[in-house]
């Protein structure tokens, strides 16, 4: 496949187009999805999480990390060859995350549940995005094995203390809002009559 | 908690004391040498005493040499030798070589009570097995042959053990604990003997004591390795901690000194930092309430320490370190409460979950509900403010069987009550049972010991199934899941007829394994729709099972258990008999009613009617006046009631008095005297009165021994006359024995009587009214009101009688079979308003109102004109009479002799002034044109004079004067005869006005002179008459008067008005009467030259009456002496 590298929306097949416009429309309900994430998990971690002034230093996870500030240099498939690697590696994370949630607040259904939602839609996005660059004729990293990131977020959550699982589980809902926003930004230019 | 707190406290205390204690045994020890030296001093001098001068001398070397050794020596014995023990069973003593001698020319020690108790040695420290208690006395022999000798006691011998060695000393540094692990060597002590340790905490850098612990421990006899362990405040990562030891032998039989060992050598504990971790503890859960202090490890400097939000003070250990302290640290959220510090390049934290242990469980109960397992439900009590891990674990322990069951903990379980279920062993009753709550803060517990065979709370039963046996008897089956078989179980059964009514029936049950239970049910009624429900427990009660669910049953239905009631009325032509009966109640009709059949039967013959289905409770028989048995029976499924019976024959009712009776409410109270006749029921019928015949609202039947009762009926109506009549009922029939009507409710009358005028008098009112309807007046009549007072229709104050107002007159008519009143003592002529109302208890009617005029009066109206005129002339006759007496003084007074005017020479100038016109007496002259003039008659001047002496000046009605002239009337009022004559005056006709001569009676001017002033005064420009000059100063026109008095007092005399340059002509009509509206106007007659004011002679000027001129009122009070 040639590769789109214009950053342009291009014509497209119908269903290639409903497709990637159905991809980002559920980028676009993921972004606000995070947000409110964000906002539950901030809440039920106690203070200083949450206040103006707290603002722990990004750890980095193996694997994964934020999007680079020359993420907008890339071309549009590589662009979203990394957004779905990343979604790749965002469920993992989350359910661990969520894991430790579930004993450190273990009646707060909600922030449990969005969560799971979170991860589960950050699969799905995931596969949404490797679907639009196999149509597009960009094939999509393979699913490999557990992203390292994930294994160790395990580790660190077991091994560090809880503070430290707190600043992990916040970095990762973080990750999570970066990279469904990104992928959302990335995919707006797929969509016909919808550049930013 | 605040145990806790005091304990810190006080270890911080203790180690404060801990610092002193660490050189209060140098300073004891100090202490005490200096305590022993006077001791040892007095020694000295008796050791003085003694006759061996050298080896005093010897000996004072060895105590100046040795002043500081403090308690080596006993009195008497060398105070350089000093022994030590660390076992009590080896001295090892020591000494000092004396002056002069050289350590190693010592030759033997010898201890004189022992078998070859000399020991050669070249040195001065010796070792020697424990002496026996006592004093032993040693010398020590040199090679130069001096000898030293001393006593040796076990009381001067130190007991100084070895320095512990601590084995290892280790730190857990997630909980901040030391471990510390030593030998105590106690095989080589004599046992048993207690042994006083003492361990040090130091803090590094700096050293600090931080704790310091001595307890005892007693020794064996055996080696024994001792533990203690110790948790640090700060945590062990922050800073490098160092333990010591020593110890203390305590062994009674030895008498000598007892001294600590020396400090063991200190053993360091520090923690390897790493980079994942810098801030201590980590997730350390601790005691809500109670003080924490983080510390935070770092190579930069920290800007700032937090927990929550709250910002703390930095303590600085070393270094880059720091810690925060926290008091009393409230119970955390479920994520814990996080513990910030920052750095300038990071962000580092822990978390800390502070709750509360477990409360101990409350409300421990375990029961069965089928034998199959126990289940324990409690209340956890106080929230621990722990989660996740950290929440409380149970145990549910019982200590016969040794089971134990974990509590499988929902996150979502409330506080409220938890639930374990333990399975039960077979045939184990007895329990014992052990809660044990834990959580990382410590544990609580609750036991409870039961009889399960007593704790047995059954399910609920189910499967309920209604089974008839009979129209009053059903069974009740049920399932009861357990394994009762051992017991006996005691159900109830509710049993609830539609009417609501409850009851509640036990049955104790032999117990079976998952088994249905039976029970019979009797007493039931036929046809009735009872509701079962069943709940069970065991005889041993402890709880009941929660009710089944309901089961809504009928039972079958029986034949009616009497026949209804009945009654008959005659159709009001006498030829039918109705035959009326009630529908039985449910409790006796025992089914559904299908039908009934009536049949009269007489001594001939029986006669069945058709059978009348249901719904219908009448029926019309056309009867002879013969007397026949009327029976009706109910039939339902389940057969045909008992005939009920009644006479067909009619009723007397002789001599029954009509009674009133008033209810309550909606209920009528009747009673009776007791008839001893009277062998069956009474029956009280009742109907509304207005109705016609036959009358039957309904019926009650009253047993017959009953003197009383009270009727009561939703269809009775308040102001409804109900007529009620009680039958007695004999062997004969039944028999009237009252009639009554009456009232549920009096209610006021609704209609006002009708009334008429049946007569009307001058002074009297017939009045006459009709009876009110009785469906009108509601009530009993108890009478009328009456009311009249003067009125005329329409006036306002007749429209209603107001209440209290006096001028109403009120009758009250209380005998109601009146039906006419007289009102007497009225006016005749004049109108009443008559009202008339009905009253009841319930209250008045409305009033009906009428207006009647009384006739006219003609005697009183005689008497009324006779009267005053009677008495007006008997007034007249007495007045003449007085008159005809005092006719001599009243002539006196009123008519005194006055001069004759013919005398007067004025005349004559009168006359030759008038002598053109002999027929006039009066002049006229231009331009005074007079509308009316009043001339004095001179056909009889006279006696006229002398008739006429008052004068009135003005003699003048107002009235008649605008009559005359409505505009300026100018009268010359004279003093004629009262001949009042008009003349017609065609020339005055001519100028507008009319010429009036008036001729007045001097007579009849008597009385007018009364008020002049008055008249004056009330219309002054009306009166314009002749105004002699001889006026009282009245008016204005005095004025002038006195202008022509003076004048006249110039000439002095008499001055006629001849010079008629000094008239003023002032007249309405005249050129120069210029204003009608002026004052009042003199009017200078000519003719006035007639007046006796002229004819005065002025001779009398100084008799006041020729002064004063004319009548005056000052005439007449001057007069009045003369009388």
């Amino acid at each position: 496949m040639e590769d789109p590298q214009a950053d342009s929306p291009v014509s497209f097949l119908p269903h290639l187009e409903a497709k990637i416009r159905q991809t980002h429309n559920l980028a676009r309900l993921l972004t606000k999805y995070a947000e409110q994430l964000l906002e539950e998990y901030v809440q039920q971690q106690g203070d200083p999480f949450g206040l103006p002034g707290f603002s722990p230093p990004r750890l980095s996870l193996a694997g994964l990390s934020g999007p680079s500030p020359s993420h907008m240099g890339l071309p549009l498939s590589e662009r979203l060859r990394q957004d779905a690697a990343a979604l790749d590696a965002l469920p993992g994370l989350l359910d661990a995350v969520r894991r430790r949630q579930a004993e450190l607040n273990p009646s707060s259904p909600r922030l449990l549940r969005n969560l799971e939602d979170a991860a589960r839609q950050a699969r799905a996005l995931g596969v949404a995005v490797e679907t639009v660059l196999a149509a597009l004729g960009s094939a999509a990293r393979g699913p490999g094995p557990e992203p390292a990131a994930t294994t160790a977020l395990s580790t660190a959550n077991n091994a560090a203390g809880i503070f430290s699982a707190k600043v992990l589980g916040l970095h990762v809902c973080g990750l999570y809002g970066e990279w469904v926003n990104r992928t959302e930004g990335d995919l707006s230019q797929l969509v016909p009559g919808d550049v930013a | 908690m605040s145990e806790s707190r005091v304990a810190e406290f006080g270890f911080f205390t203790k180690d404060r004391t801990a610092c002193f204690r660490l050189t209060a045994p140098h300073t004891a020890m100090g202490a005490y040498s200096w305590w022993k030296e006077p001791s040892w001093m007095v020694d000295s001098k008796r050791r003085r005493m003694t006759p061996n001068w050298p080896w005093l001398l010897s000996a004072l070397t060895l105590l100046q040499v040795n002043a500081v050794q403090a308690h080596s020596l006993k009195r008497g014995s060398a105070q350089d030798l000093k022994c030590t023990t660390k076992n009590m069973q080896v001295w090892d003593c020591t000494w000092t070589a004396p002056v002069g001698v050289s350590p190693g020319t010592v030759k033997e020690v010898c201890i004189k009570d022992r078998l070859n108790s000399c020991h050669r040695l070249e040195s001065t420290n010796i070792k020697i097995a424990a002496l026996s208690p006592g004093d032993h006395e040693v010398a020590i022999n040199y090679l130069n042959g001096f000898q030293s000798k001393f006593t040796l006691n076990e009381n001067d011998v130190s007991l100084i053990p070895d320095t512990p060695e601590s084995l290892d000393l280790s730190a857990d540094f997630s909980t901040s604990t030391l471990h510390l692990r030593w030998n105590d060597r106690g095989s080589a002590f004599p046992y048993p003997c207690n042994a006083t340790w003492e361990i040090k905490v130091l803090q590094n850098p700096s050293m600090e004591l931080v704790k310091l612990v001595s307890f005892n421990t007693t020794l064996s006899g055996r080696d024994i390795v001792h533990h203690w362990n110790w948790t640090s405040d700060l945590p062990l990562q922050c800073a490098t901690h160092s333990v010591g030891i020593r110890w203390y032998i305590d062994y009674n039989r030895f008498s000598g000194y007892k001294v600590w060992s020396d400090w063991s050598p200190l053993k360091n504990v520090s923690w390897t930092p790493n980079s994942e971790t810098n801030v201590f503890p980590q997730d350390k859960v601790i005691l809500a309430g109670s003080d924490i202090t983080f510390c935070c490890v770092s190579q930069t400097k920290v800007l700032s320490g937090q927990i929550g939000k709250t910002f703390c003070p930095l303590i600085h250990l070393y270094g880059e370190n720091v810690a925060i302290h926290i008091r009393n640290i409230s119970v955390s959220e479920n994520s814990g409460t996080n513990v910030v510090f920052t750095t300038e390049d990071n962000v580092y934290g822990t978390v800390v979950f502070a709750g509360y242990p477990p409360d101990i469980p409350q409300k421990l109960n375990c029961e069965t509900h089928d034998f199959k397992e126990i289940i324990c439900s409690w209340n956890p009590g106080r929230p621990t403010g722990l989660v996740g891990p950290r929440n409380t674990d149970y145990t549910l322990s019982e200590s016969i069987s040794g089971k134990s069951v974990p509590f499988k903990r929902f996150e979502t379980l409330t506080n409220e009550s938890y639930r374990l279920a333990f399975q039960m062993l077979p045939g184990q009753e007895i329990h014992n049972f052990t809660l044990t709550g834990r959580n990382p803060l410590g544990h609580a517990e609750s036991a409870v010991f039961i009889n399960i065979t007593e704790r047995v709370a059954p399910h609920v039963p189910v499967s309920l199934r209604v089974k008839d046996i009979s129209s009053t008897v059903v069974t009740l089956s049920w399932h009861l899941p357990g394994n009762f078989a051992k017991i006996n179980l005691l159900c109830q059964v509710e049993i609830c007829k539609a009417s609501s009514e409850r009851e509640v029936r036990n049955a104790t049950i032999k117990g079976a394994e998952e088994s249905s239970y039976l029970v019979a049910v009797d007493k039931l009624n036929p046809y009735t729709l009872y509701t079962f429900r069943v709940r069970c427990s065991t005889e041993t009660f402890w709880k009941w099972s929660k009710w089944s669910n309901e089961k809504r049953h009928l039972t079958t239905e029986a034949i009616p258990s009497r026949g209804p009631d009945t009654w008959r009325e005659w159709s009001s032509d006498g030829k039918n008999l109705i035959i009326y009966w009630k529908p039985l109640p449910i409790n006796e009709a025992n089914g559904k009613i299908l039908s009934y059949n009536v049949s009269c039967s007489s001594n001939e013959e029986t006669q069945s009617l058709s059978e009348i289905l249901d719904p219908q409770h009448r029926a019309e028989i056309q009867l002879e006046k013969s007397d026949y048995i009327i029976s009706v029976v109910a039939k339902n499924s389940a057969g045909s009631s008992p005939p009920s019976k009644i006479a067909s024959m009619e009723i007397p009712n002789d001599d029954i008095i009509v009674e009133q009776a008033v209810g309550m409410g909606k209920r009528i109270f009747l009673s009776w005297h007791p008839d001893p006749n009277m062998t069956c029921d009474y029956v009280i019928k009742w109907c509304n009165s207005s109705r016609s015949e036959p009358c039957l609202m309904d019926w009650i039947k009253v047993p017959s021994n009953s003197t009383k009762t009270v009727i009561e009926s939703d269809q009775f109506q308040p102001g409804v006359r109900y007529n009620f009549y009680l039958y007695g009922c004999t062997n004969q029939g039944y028999q009237l024995l009252r009639s009554i009507i009456g009232y549920i409710e009096e209610l006021a009358p609704i209609v006002a009587p009708n009334f008429t005028v049946e007569d009307t008098s001058a002074d009297s009112i017939l009045v006459k009214w009709e009876d009110i309807p009785v469906e009108e007046l509601r009530g009993f009549l108890r009478g009328y009101l009456f009311y009249f007072q003067k009125g005329e229709r329409d006036t306002p104050k007749t429209r209603t009688f107001e209440t209290g107002h006096s001028d109403i007159k009120l009758k009250n008519i209380t005998d109601i079979s009146q039906k006419t009143l007289r009102i007497a003592d009225l006016q005749g002529k004049t109108s009443y308003h008559l009202v008339l109302r009905a009253y009841t208890h319930g209250g008045l009617g409305p009033e009906k109102s009428m207006f009647v005029v009384t006739k006219e009066n003609s005697v009183g109206l005689i008497i009324a004109i006779l009267i005053p005129v009677a008495v007006a002339v008997i007034v007249g006759v007495v007045t003449s009479i007085l008159c005809y007496r005092k006719r001599e003084w009243i002539k006196e007074t009123f008519y005194p002799d006055i001069p004759n005017p013919e005398n007067c020479k004025a005349l004559q100038f009168q006359k030759s002034i008038c002598e053109g016109s002999s027929a006039l007496k009066t002049l006229e002259m231009n331009p005074c044109t007079p509308n009316n003039v009043e001339v004095l008659e001179s056909r009889s001047i006279v006696p006229k004079i002398e008739d006429t002496e008052i004068i009135s000046p003005v003699a003048e009605r107002p009235g008649e004067s605008s009559e005359a002239d409505p505009e300026n009337h100018v009268v010359v009022s004279y003093c004629p005869p009262i001949i009042e004559e008009e003349i017609a005056n065609p020339a005055a006709d001519e100028v507008g006005g009319t010429s009036q001569v008036v001729y007045i009676d001097v007579q009849s001017m008597y009385q007018p002179q009364a008020k002049p002033e008055e008249e004056q005064g009330i219309d002054p420009g009306v009166v314009a008459a002749y105004k002699p000059q001889m006026r009282l100063p009245i008016n204005s026109a005095v004025e002038d008067f006195a202008a022509a008095e003076d004048e006249a007092d110039k000439t002095a005399g008499y001055r006629p008005q001849a010079n008629v340059n000094t008239w003023n002509l002032v007249s309405p009509d005249s050129p120069r009467s210029t204003d009608s509206n002026s004052e009042i106007v003199s009017f200078g007659s000519p003719c006035s030259i007639n007046s006796r004011q002229f004819l005065i002679p002025p001779k009398d000027e100084d008799s006041p009456k020729s002064n004063g001129g004319g009548w005056s009122f000052t005439n007449f009070f001057q007069n009045k002496p003369n009388d």
